[in-house]
C-alpha cells in the first residue's frame, strides 16, 4: 500500500481565508449577516439572499455522515463522504482513522485536519467515538 | 408562472426523420488493437451521411446544424460541407429542444444534429486528478483534494444514501445490468452482448463501493446523427417519422458545485416538474409509455428516473423491478438497445436512435410490440430533461 498523495487545492481570493483558518486548525464557514444562514462552499456573495454582507464563523467541527463511499480500488483505499455540519451546510470530505466497514449513515463525526505534502491542511472527519 | 405551460405550443410540431451512427463494434476493436480509425469529426461525418441516407434526403436540404459538445461548430460545418442558416453547439437533449424551436420559428427547416467523440482513442479523462480543472478548489463536480476525482464517486455516494433511505439493495440494482444485457444481446450494434445474471453482477468487483463494474458505462469512440424537420413536412417524406409530442426541462443548478441537488434529493423536484411538462404536452402519462430510454452513465439512473418521473412511488423502484419488470422479457422495457452500459457510450445520442427505431418498428428481435410512445430522460449535471416520441 502506498502513502496517500493528495491533489493540492488551489486557493482563490474567495477561499484563501478558509485555507488560512484550516492551517490554524479552524474550520471556517461563510455565513450571511442578512439572512443569518451559512453556506458551503465559501463565496463572497450569499447564494441564498444575494447579500455581500458576509462573515467567517468558526464551525464547531461537529457533523453527521450523510453518505459515503469506500474507494476500495484506490491505492491506498480511502473513504469519501458527504458530511452535514452542525451549522447546516453539507460538504464533500473524507472519513479518516476509522474502520471503513463499520461506517454508517448518521454517524457523528468530528473534524480532523490532514496536512498535504504541499503544506495545505485539508478538513477530514473522524467518528466522534474515536476522538480521545 | 402557474399558468405557463413550457413548450406546449411545440407539441407534435417536429419529427425525427433519419438517424445514423458509426460502426461502434469495428471501431472499438480497432481502437483496442491500437489504431485510430477516425477523429471526432470523422465519426460525426460517417453518422451524418448515414442519417441523410436513412431520411432519404440530400445534403442540400440541410439548413440548420447542431454540433455536439466535443466538436467545434464551424469546423463541423466545414467537414460536412454545409453553410447552414442556423446552428448551435449543444448536447443531444438541449440540441433537440433548440432545433424544435428553430424549426417552429422558421429560423431553418431541416436540421442535422451531429455528434462525434474519439474519447477512447484519445484517452479522454472523465475522472482522475486533472479532469475538469480537478485541483481548482471546488471546481464543478470534482472535489479533487479529497480524492473525489470521478463521476463514479458521486453516483456511489448518491446510491449509498438512496439505499439507506429506501431499502434498495445491490441485488436490486443488479437487475438493471441484467435487463440491459438481455437487450444488448438482441442488438447487432451493441458492444457488450454477453448476458449476465444477478450472481454474475455480484461477482464483479466494486469500483467506488457500492457500485460494481457492471454499473459503469462503456467508453468507446463513435458518432451519431439525426435529421429533424417539421412533422408536417416529415409526413410528406419517404420515411416514417418519429414525432416529438412532449419535451420538458428543469435545472437544479443553485447548489451545483456542492452536489446538493443530486445527493440530497436525487433530482426529484426537477423530475417532477419535467414529468408534468412533458406528459401534459404529449397528452400521455407513464401508463401510455411503451418503453423508456434513460441516460445511463451509471445504472443507478434507472431506479431514480422510474421514481422521479412517476412510474412508481418514491422508494418503490425495487418493488417495481420485482412486480412489473424493466426488460423486454417482462414489464416496461428500459434501455432496449442496452444503453450506455452495454450498447455504446454516445452521451445520450444513441438513446435517440433507439427511440426512433422503436417508433418505426425497426428493432427486430428487440422490437417492443405496438410501440406507441417512447420516453427519453436524462438527469445529469444539474439538469433534468425529457422527450416523448410517438407517431
Ligand atoms: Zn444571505
Amino acid at each position: 500500500m502506498s502513502e496517500r498523495k493528495y491533489i493540492e487545492p488551489q486557493p482563490s481570493a474567495e477561499t484563501q481565508p478558509f485555507w488560512d483558518g484550516a492551517k490554524q486548525g479552524k474550520l471556517l464557514v461563510r455565513s450571511c449577516r442578512s439572512c443569518d444562514k451559512a453556506h458551503w462552499y465559501p463565496r463572497n456573495h450569499c447564494p441564498l439572499c444575494g447579500s455581500r454582507d458576509l462573515e467567517w464563523i468558526e464551525a464547531s467541527g461537529k457533523g453527521e455522515v450523510y453518505s459515503y463511499s469506500y474507494m476500495r480500488r484506490a491505492d491506498p483505499p480511502y473513504v469519501m463522504a458527504y458530511v452535514t455540519l452542525a451549522e447546516g451546510p453539507t460538504m464533500m470530505t473524507n472519513l479518516v482513522e476509522c474502520d471503513a466497514d463499520k461506517i454508517r449513515i448518521g454517524d457523528k463525526v468530528q473534524v480532523k485536519f490532514i496536512e498535504t505534502s504541499g503544506g495545505v491542511h485539508l478538513p477530514m472527519f473522524t467518528p466522534q467515538s474515536a476522538v480521545p | 408562472m402557474s399558468d405557463l405551460k413550457p413548450g406546449a405550443s411545440l407539441a407534435g410540431t417536429t419529427a425525427m426523420v433519419g438517424v445514423g451512427h458509426s460502426d461502434w463494434i469495428a471501431d472499438y476493436a480497432a481502437v483496442r488493437g491500437g489504431t485510430k480509425p477516425h477523429d471526432s469529426f470523422g465519426y460525426a461525418a460517417i453518422a451524418f451521411n448515414r442519417a441523410l441516407a436513412d431520411a432519404g434526403i440530400d445534403k442540400s436540404e440541410i439548413n440548420g446544424l447542431v454540433s455536439g459538445p466535443p466538436t467545434a461548430h464551424e469546423r463541423m460545418c466545414e467537414v460536412l460541407g454545409i453553410d447552414p442558416n442556423w446552428g448551435t453547439q449543444a448536447d443531444a437533449m438541449m440540441g433537440i429542444q433548440a432545433a424544435m424551436m428553430a424549426i417552429a420559428t422558421g429560423m431553418c427547416e431541416v436540421v442535422a444534429l451531429v455528434y462525434g467523440n474519439d474519447q477512447r482513442s484519445a484517452a479522454v479523462n472523465y475522472g482522475g486528478s486533472n479532469a475538469a480543472g480537478g485541483n481548482a478548489f471546488l471546481s464543478y463536480i470534482y472535489h479533487a483534494p479529497w480524492g473525489f476525482t470521478s463521476q463514479g464517486a458521486l453516483y456511489a455516494i448518491m446510491l449509498r444514501r438512496f439505499m439507506h433511505d429506501t431499502g434498495f439493495t445491490e441485488r436490486d440494482l443488479a437487475e438493471v445490468a441484467v435487463a440491459q444485457r438481455l437487450h444488448s444481446s438482441l442488438n447487432p450494434h451493441a458492444l457488450m452482448k454477453k448476458r449476465v445474471t444477478v450472481d454474475d453482477y455480484m461477482a464483479t468487483h466494486y469500483v467506488c463501493e457500492p457500485l460494481h463494474l457492471l454499473d459503469y458505462c462503456l467508453i468507446n469512440d463513435g458518432g451519431v446523427a439525426f435529421i429533424m424537420m417539421s412533422a408536417e413536412r416529415a409526413r410528406r417524406g419517404k420515411r416514417k417519422p418519429a414525432v416529438i409530442h412532449g419535451i420538458g426541462r428543469h435545472d437544479l443548478s443553485r447548489e451545483a458545485t456542492s452536489l446538493e441537488p443530486r445527493l440530497t434529493n436525487f433530482y426529484r423536484p426537477a423530475q417532477k416538474k419535467v414529468a408534468e411538462q412533458a406528459f401534459n404536452m404529449a397528452g400521455a402519462g407513464p401508463k401510455d409509455i411503451s418503453c423508456l430510454q434513460i441516460y445511463d452513465s451509471f445504472s443507478v439512473h434507472i431506479p431514480l428516473a422510474l421514481e422521479g418521473y412517476g412510474y412508481c412511488g418514491y422508494g418503490e423502484a425495487a418493488k417495481f423491478f420485482r412486480d412489473t419488470g424493466i426488460s423486454l422479457a417482462r414489464g416496461l422495457p428500459v434501455n432496449t438497445s442496452g444503453g450506455h452500459l452495454s450498447e455504446s457510450y454516445m452521451q445520450g445520442w444513441n438513446h435517440q436512435v433507439e427511440a426512433v427505431r422503436q417508433i418505426r418498428g425497426e428493432c427486430g428481435e428487440r422490437q417492443v410490440k405496438d410501440c406507441r410512445f417512447v420516453h427519453y430522460s436524462s438527469d445529469v449535471a444539474g439538469k433534468a430533461l425529457s422527450i416523448i416520441y410517438g407517431h
